[in-house]
């Protein structure tokens, strides 16, 4: 490979991936880092404030409920998401005709625009209009505010979430039991286990790798919902129903306050860092097992 | 491993266990497995009916009056197309696709170009410093922690610097920026695993840098070039939080910045919004249906490969 390994040909083939990485990657987030720390309403110059904008947003009650309607999101959709998914993707591991196609079909609502999601999801969960009250309604139960009340938002947006995540989780866990070793499942059964024990003492041992890798990439996915709030309620009624980075959307754009709202971005970028590092470190260890 | 057995069985010594286990097509075993199978696959037709619900029930007021969808909206007397056809007048549909379209295949092109260069230099070329070359990954992975919401505000200043912003190049520039690292990833991971045999051969019959990659590398990288072009442009077609700072001329809306912008332009016309986000569900789950294996492996291969 010498031969082709000039200075300047290595310097043609890595400059193009590297100059746009550095300009709109790696310069922004310290562009937003540095904001982080002034005031800046647009125009003039910014001025130094230190850690002013983070001790601002200590005092903002906005900022924890938006913090708290993350950590409710987070924990509701992790503790149903996983055992769902995983159940399901037991269940679509067995043979049923037509097993294939409900694989596609369950996987479906992850290729659809978070933003078409929020979108169908209004019609379901609206107090007035939405297909949930309807049903409640034939019955006779009295309408309940999933969305636009004063608590229930952030778990109609977990339910969204977990709407639209259930068939990618699921196709992790069907992948990671298409690749347990046969020779133990029938061991295991020879030995008299029980499906119950079988899946209890051989399977989700031997996967535990895979349940890792699926609660660190839902963590990342979490931290990441907008769009379902920004259709579905808006963030409202009064930043009630906000998550972190909706209400970073929201104190940025809306209200431009750069300083502020690039804070929440480095708050949120730390955490989702910390997730990360778990991940990549989980994924080497899973390679070399 | 799902015919639940009684409890008795622990104790029995394996070989009869196993006997009773093997197959037959008749007696209580059997009998057992059948029901089970069949609850098993009830089960799974009806919980695949809960998650395509919502689609089932957006496409069913799509073809309703809007005064049904407040009064009866489950009356199957009268639907109607008219929404679709107020739709098709009032939606710029072909517009919103073309400009989603020639965003997503530039910067989808370019991005997996770029790594591709990028990844071949890091993992096939001779650094002076091997420390270079491995910092220089390195580097290039870091941005897989980066959340694009930290990058929305300077790239939006610095489109306006670079004089950039109000052309489609203010989208498709951090587009390209955004995929290097999980490109790089998959790119690099590709190549480590592969032999350069080949490649060695080709230099000593006296191809050149070109050649080597466009006729001899890229061939063999089909399947990880193919999943990272599905997963970018999965990507791009569903972005919203960049589209929606950086695009504001009306004639430069992507399929999700218009979506965003129904409940603004329809206020209650609920039905023309249903028979709108039909129509642009369609095309998409038509190509989901048509590459289906293609689109779930390019959407998981993060998750399976690390």
């Amino acid at each position: 490979m010498i031969w082709v390994s000039s200075r300047w040909k290595i310097l043609l083939m890595v400059a193009p991936a590297v100059v746009l990485f550095t300009m709109f990657v790696v310069y922004p987030v310290l562009y937003s880092v540095w904001f982080s720390f002034t005031k800046f309403q647009g125009f003039g110059t910014p001025e130094f404030i230190g850690f002013g904008n983070y001790a601002a947003l200590g005092q903002d009650p906005f900022f924890w409920q938006a913090l708290q309607n993350t950590v409710v999101i987070l924990v509701v959709s992790l503790v149903l998401l996983i055992p769902l998914s995983f159940a399901l993707a037991l269940l679509l591991r067995r043979k049923i005709p037509g097993g294939g196609a409900l694989r596609a079909l369950v996987f479906g609502p992850a290729i659809i625009a978070p933003i078409l999601a929020g979108l169908i999801w209004v019609f379901i969960l609206d107090p007035k209009i939405g297909l949930i009250n309807r049903l409640l309604a034939g019955i006779g139960v009295a309408p309940v505010q999933w969305i636009g009340g004063d608590t229930l938002t952030p778990y109609a947006i977990s339910l969204v979430f977990i709407w639209s995540s259930i068939g990618f989780a699921m196709t992790i866990f069907y992948a990671g039991l298409q690749l347990l070793p046969g020779d133990v499942m029938e061991a295991s059964a020879l030995d008299g286990a029980t499906g119950w024990q079988q899946l209890r003492f051989v399977t989700i041992p031997m996967m535990r790798e895979t349940f890792a890798i699926v609660t660190v990439l839902l963590i990342t996915n979490i931290f990441k919902i907008f769009e379902l709030v920004y259709m579905l309620t808006g963030g409202g009624p009064v930043h009630r129903s906000e998550t972190l980075v909706s209400y970073m959307y929201f104190v940025t754009f809306t209200n431009q306050q750069y300083g502020s709202g690039m804070a929440i971005a480095v708050i949120v970028t730390v955490l989702g860092a910390i997730v990360s590092a778990g991940y990549l470190a989980l994924a080497r260890r899973g390679r070399t097992a | 491993m799902s015919a639940a057995a009684p409890v008795t069985d622990e104790i029995r010594p394996a070989a009869e266990t196993a006997q009773l286990r093997a197959p037959s097509s008749r007696g209580p075993w059997a009998r057992r497995a059948r029901t089970t199978s069949i609850v098993a696959g009830v089960a799974a037709y009806l919980v695949t009916f809960l998650i395509i619900l919502p689609l089932l029930w957006i496409v069913l007021l799509s073809f309703q009056p809007s005064s049904k969808i407040l009064g009866d909206p489950f009356s199957f007397t009268s639907l109607t197309i008219q929404n679709y056809l107020n739709a098709l007048t009032s939606l710029p549909l072909v517009q919103m696709y073309a400009n989603t379209f020639l965003i997503a295949i530039i910067s989808v092109t370019v991005g997996a170009a770029v790594s591709f260069m990028a990844a071949f230099a890091l993992t096939r070329m001779i650094f002076r410093r091997k420390a270079g070359q491995s910092s220089l990954r390195f580097y290039l992975l870091a941005g897989l922690a980066v959340p694009v919401y930290i990058l929305l505000f300077p790239v939006y200043r610095l489109d306006l610097t670079l004089g950039i912003f109000g052309t489609y190049a203010a989208l498709i520039v951090p587009y390209i920026a955004v995929s290097i690292p999980f490109n790089t990833l998959l790119l690099t991971g590709f190549l480590r695993d592969f032999p350069g045999e080949i490649e060695e051969a080709a230099i000593i019959d006296g191809v050149g840098l070109w050649r080597l990659c466009w006729s001899v590398v890229l061939p063999l990288m089909r399947p990880v070039i193919a999943t990272i072009l599905i997963f970018n442009v999965v990507y791009v077609f569903n972005e919203f939080p960049f589209a929606s700072i950086l695009i504001n001329d009306p004639n430069m809306v992507t399929v999700s910045l218009a979506v965003s912008r129904f409940q603004g332009q329809y206020t209650v016309d609920y039905g023309g919004m249903m028979a709108s986000a039909t129509l642009v569900l369609l095309p998409q789950l038509v190509i989901y249906a048509l590459f289906q294996r293609h689109v779930i492996a390019g959407m998981t291969v993060g998750a399976v490969k690390g």
